[in-house]
């Protein structure tokens, strides 16, 4: 689940009647975390999430924070600096500014017009769709739209996309993927292993895995909603899943797909993919080597790099 | 793929690189899936029978060169014998398409389509068709 989105159900609010809700709405400077990041401040002095990514800030949004869920105010708009004067002098600061947008809130009423638009946008999402909160900065209440209807970005209104999770299937139940599957729950990746070997393919080998399918693997995952939001590793290690679940997987939508090997068995994989006749540009879709060149060889180092691969892939670091 | 005869390894690796009748019907008589439980090899084989002849055979593999090559065989094979004939395939007449024996190691790689094409000849008889 996406982190900027609330869940009324989330047990750190289900003891709080009032809670303030901070979101990053507005940056400059290099600091700052995504736009929509969120910290809900409770009655209670409980804290959850932040909207700086190490909470230099965080201090003045929970200061506003506290006073609104005391005072009663609906809405509160913060501008922060992030160059303090100590900070400029000794030229430890990175500078710029943040915009926080405060909203009192109260998680357990469905009427609440902030709860009632996080719930549609969860809805959607686990329905596999992005949407699309909107909110007026000035007043007004939250509405949330599915991605394709949401208006233009405009002055005054904030548009707090949230979309599923990435989903990261990997083929292949051996060591690296049992170290990808921990990594990437930190990431909160949605993980699928796959694999042909009952004893291999187990939930007691994959405690963190969202999901576990033992069958023939090109056809698991076909069966899997392709969209850009798939990342699929190859980690067998093993031609007989690689080239099959290939063949599925380099004239879809999928936004990531790699495979271990070196650069030698990927430049054969390669030649054999184009001798069955798959383009250039399609077999350029394929990451092999698999993930950045960090030097290590333990199995979660491999997976750190798998992950970190995917990771700049998304958001448009490599090619 | 180690070991086997010269002739064997290329009879295999010709079927691998170009396998004859890979690919799936939309309703075939009857099929069966077949699995070596370690080293993962996975096949599927449907027959489509008319009267009592196996007038088509196809099949799906996430698996090996050799069981690969090896269903690539048998489905040529079986095309055009009465269901008697069919059954009656045995892994002698496999190695002998083949062209050679695959290292003990591996018979089981290259006898999985087989048995998996025997369970499919029980299906048909199953489904009555």
């Amino acid at each position: 689940m996406p982190t900027n989105l609330i869940r009324p159900d989330d047990p750190a609010l289900h003891d709080e009647p009032v809670v303030a809700v901070a979101t990053l709405v507005g940056a400059t400077g290099s600091t700052s975390k995504k736009l929509g990041a969120k910290m809900i401040v409770g009655a209670s002095g409980r804290l959850v999430g932040g909207v700086t990514i190490g909470g230099c800030v965080d201090a003045q949004v929970i200061e506003a924070a506290d006073a609104l869920v005391a005072g009663g105010e609906a809405k509160r708009f913060l501008s922060i600096s992030l160059d303090d004067d100590e900070a400029w002098e000794i030229g430890l600061t990175c500078g710029g500014t943040v915009d926080v947008l405060l909203q009192r809130v109260r998680p357990r009423d469905a009427r609440d017009p902030l709860v009632a638009a996080h719930r549609r946008a969860a809805a959607l999402v686990d329905d596999g769709e992005a949407a699309v909160i909107v909110t007026p900065l000035d007043g007004g209440d939250p509405r949330t739209v599915v991605e394709a209807e949401a208006p233009a970005p405009s002055a005054g209104v904030f548009l707090d996309r949230v979309a599923p999770p990435t989903t990261l299937v990997i083929v292949g139940a051996g060591q690296i993927a049992m170290s990808l599957t921990a990594l990437a729950r930190e990431l909160e990746m949605r993980t699928i292993v796959v694999d042909g070997r009952e004893r291999y393919a187990t939930r007691e080998r994959f405690p963190c895995a969202d999901d576990i399918r033992v069958g023939m693997p090109s056809e698991v995952v076909a069966e899997i909603r392709h969209t850009k939001r798939v990342a699929v590793v190859l980690v067998a290690h093993d031609y007989k899943y690689d080239l099959p679940v290939l063949r599925a997987l380099l004239r879809s939508p999928v936004g990531y797909i790699g495979m271990l090997g070196s650069k030698k068995r990927g430049s054969a994989v390669r030649d054999m993919l184009r001798d069955e006749g798959y383009s250039g540009d399609e077999i350029a879709r394929l990451h092999s080597p698999i993930g950045f060149d960090l030097g290590g060889r333990g199995s979660a180092e491999v997976a750190l790099a798998i992950l970190s691969e995917i990771v700049a892939v998304q958001y448009g670091k490599r090619a | 793929m180690s070991g086997g005869s010269s002739a064997f390894r290329a009879a295999v690796l010709e079927h691998f690189r170009r396998p004859r009748n890979r690919g799936a019907f939309d309703a075939p008589s009857g099929q069966a899936d077949g699995a070596n439980p370690l080293c993962g090899d996975r096949v599927r084989v449907q027959l489509v029978v008319e009267g009592s002849v196996v007038t088509d055979a196809r099949f799906t593999a996430d698996a090996c060169a050799i069981c690969v090559a090896a269903a690539s065989v048998l489905t040529d094979h079986v095309r055009g014998l009465s269901l008697g004939e069919a059954a009656a395939v045995d892994a002698t007449w496999v190695f002998g398409a083949l062209e050679g024996e695959p290292p003990s190691a591996r018979r089981r790689c290259a006898l999985l389509p087989l048995d998996t094409f025997k369970r499919a000849l029980v299906a048909v008889g199953a489904s009555g068709r």
